[in-house]
């Protein structure tokens, strides 16, 4: 029996490569929007599970989020030195580091933070970390290596930015691998970006605020804007004040004037907290007319909800694919029956009973849809992981690519229709009488 | 080796006025070597797919060895042709993309879960017997005197008591015919079985025991 059937589809193999491959696609699209979506939302919140609460000034959360967690350039608000300062010495934090952002060593971001973010993102890897203002650490997927020296760029290369030519940093340390943006992220002393951007500690006066929030910021804010997190046009520069000094490259680290309580503000401050009731009270506590607070997988998760929408609308129309291509293949198959209508009475008048007839019509179809189920299944996995790599090489979010055990239900109801639809050309040659078909 | 009685049988299709097969007696006896005669319509094909359970009877009896046919249901039909027919067709009906021995083997496999202990030797005495050396040859590729020939080996497997044939020599030149006519009256006479066997083929017909001539559905002839 099994050789009728090998035999069968052997005969008309390429068109049994057609249904396999327009199953195997139909498949596909639904595995892969299921298997990306996934690994998104796992890869984001892999990324956002290192940063346990984000303090910023009031703003987006969404925004503050995706700055602080992906790296994200935008104008931010800054809250004030003291905020950092609270934190560090708040009972209920287990480290809290500040995370200044605007500049960029190609397109990789440069964050100015301090030794607790290095130690909560996992340490290093190799090298050193940072002990003078001209010392750099670099992610784990930046094209940079321990002894090169760079210049800082103000915005982006690719968006008109202006090289800060009278700062130079040297990398002496790599990051270990966190599958999160950071990889892509070049890590210097908060200090030293303070100073290219003319925010010393001590500085008052509005003229010198105003340079600071545009510096720290990404882009220049305002002043009174950039409380409410507005900001002007997100372009970098040209009206930017080199109120500047130069880094002295050599000047040693000082632990504690990162988190005086007259420090210059950050955009953003990475707090983890020493108990999950510690995060919640502090999340309380910083939700001020002035500050934000936020869980990271909080916001995500409100991310979700919005991209939950968008996967169900990719669902039904890859549902919608698969219910065409099935109604198109039951129309080959039948067809297909009615060409061999002779054939299915030859086997019944030479002795098949009409359950072997069924049984050979049906492992017929069976194995050409299973065979495009079963290709369709590792085609979309192939695609989820190529779209994946993609994805990570551009933004540094590692994006596992998985089954669940739950993906098993719908592939087994797949597969159970598969079996069903199977039946239906079966049924019809089992209803056949013989005579009629030798006839035909 | 079974013998078949005819009885009251009748075929109508709807909207003629008269039955397009009527067989009022008909008596086969066992082992007999029969041809089938008559212009086309005249109702062969008809007689030959009733009297081999491949149509029911809806009027009338046919009953081979005690059994009537007409009374079965249509899966015992099949089991019962399954186990006593041997059925030899115009067009061969040959599997294609199998091999000569599978071909022949194939109604053994489709009926049951195992073949029977010594079907395959069987087979192969069968293909060696009807002419065919090369068992392993894919059937597509065999001339169509040979594919007749495997039919025929295919028509014995199962060693059955009634061996039908319908226009077996048709669609063969006269070289092939002749074989093949040869073929079906040897092993009839061998295994022992009832030879039906429906054609126009004179120099076949002429070699059987009996002819019953067909004319409208009618009997209208029996001779020999």
């Amino acid at each position: 029996m099994f050789r009728l059937v090998a035999a069968d589809l052997r005969r008309n193999a390429l068109g049994a490569l057609a249904i396999v491959l327009i199953v195997a696609f139909a498949t596909a699209l639904g595995v892969a929007v299921t298997l990306q979506e996934r690994a998104l939302r796992l890869g984001s919140a892999r990324a956002a599970a290192a940063f346990p609460v984000i303090v910023g000034a009031a703003g987006s959360e969404t925004q503050l989020m995706l700055s602080a967690v992906f790296l994200q350039p935008a104008p931010l608000g800054l809250v004030p030195g003291k905020v950092l300062a609270s934190l560090a010495t708040d009972p209920r934090v287990a480290w809290a580091a500040p995370v200044g952002f605007g500049d960029f060593v190609e397109d990789y971001p440069i964050v100015g933070t301090t030794q607790a973010l290095i130690d909560g993102l996992g340490g290093l890897r190799e090298g050193k970390s940072f002990a003078r203002l001209g010392e750099a650490v670099v992610g784990a997927g930046v094209a940079l290596r321990p002894g090169d020296r760079f210049h800082p760029l103000h915005g982006q290369a690719s968006s008109g930015g202006h090289m800060h030519g009278e700062t130079t940093y040297e990398v002496v340390g790599r990051l270990a691998p966190t599958g999160t943006p950071w990889d892509r992220a070049v890590l210097v002393p908060i200090e030293a970006v303070w100073r290219t951007h003319g925010m010393e500690a001590h500085a008052d006066g509005d003229e010198h605020n105003h340079d600071a929030a545009e510096a720290a910021g990404g882009a220049q804010a305002e002043d009174g804007k950039a409380e409410n997190g507005k900001a002007e046009d997100g372009k970098a520069g040209d009206a930017h004040d080199h109120a500047g000094s130069a880094v002295d490259p050599e000047a040693a680290l000082d632990a504690a004037r990162a988190t005086a309580a007259d420090a210059p503000g950050v955009p953003a401050i990475v707090v983890k907290p020493r108990s999950i009731a510690d995060a919640y009270k502090l999340r309380q506590d910083w939700r001020t007319d002035t500050t934000l607070a936020l869980f990271p997988a909080e916001v995500l998760t409100r991310l979700y909800a919005t991209l939950g929408d968008a996967r169900r609308v990719l669902s039904a129309v890859a549902l919608g694919a698969q219910a065409l291509v099935a109604a198109a293949i039951l129309l080959v198959i039948l067809l297909h029956v009615g060409q061999r209508r002779r054939q299915i009475g030859a086997l019944r008048a030479f002795g098949a009973p009409r359950l072997a007839v069924f049984a050979v019509v049906w492992m017929e179809g069976f194995a050409l849809l299973g065979l495009g189920l079963a290709t369709g299944v590792g085609l979309g996995y192939a695609a989820a992981r190529a779209i994946a790599a993609r994805l990570e090489a551009q933004s540094g979010v590692a994006l596992p690519v998985l089954f669940a055990p739950d993906d098993l239900t719908p592939l087994m109801v797949l597969a159970g229709a598969t079996a069903v639809l199977a039946m239906v050309p079966a049924l019809l040659a089992y209803r056949q009488s013989p005579a009629a078909a030798l006839r035909g | 080796m079974p013998a078949l009685t005819v009885d009251a049988l009748e075929v109508r299709f709807p909207g003629l006025d008269t039955p397009a097969l009527a067989i009022p007696r008909l008596d086969i006896e066992a082992g007999a070597r029969i041809g089938l005669t008559g212009p086309s319509g005249s109702g062969k094909t008809t007689l030959i797919n009733l009297i081999t359970g491949l149509e029911r009877a809806r009027a009338g009896r046919l009953i081979w060895d005690g059994t009537d046919i007409a009374r079965l249901s249509e899966g015992r039909r099949d089991r019962w042709r399954a186990a006593n027919v041997g059925l030899v067709m115009q067009d061969f009906h040959l599997f294609d993309g199998l091999s000569a021995r599978d071909n022949v083997l194939l109604p053994l496999r489709l009926s049951r879960l195992a073949l029977p202990a010594g079907a395959g030797e069987e087979a192969d005495r069968l293909l060696a017997r009807v002419g065919i050396e090369r068992r392993d040859q894919k059937v597509e590729t065999l001339s169509r005197g040979q594919k007749q020939r495997v039919a025929v080996a295919r028509a014995l497997i199962a060693r059955p008591g009634i061996l039908v044939a319908d226009e077996p020599t048709a669609s063969l030149d006269a070289e092939a015919g002749a074989v093949v006519a040869a073929l079906l009256l040897a092993l009839a006479a061998e295994a022992g079985a009832t030879l039906i066997v429906a054609s126009h083929d004179p120099r076949l017909i002429e070699r059987l025991d009996r002819v019953i001539r067909l004319e409208a559905g009618r009997i209208t002839a029996s001779e020999g």
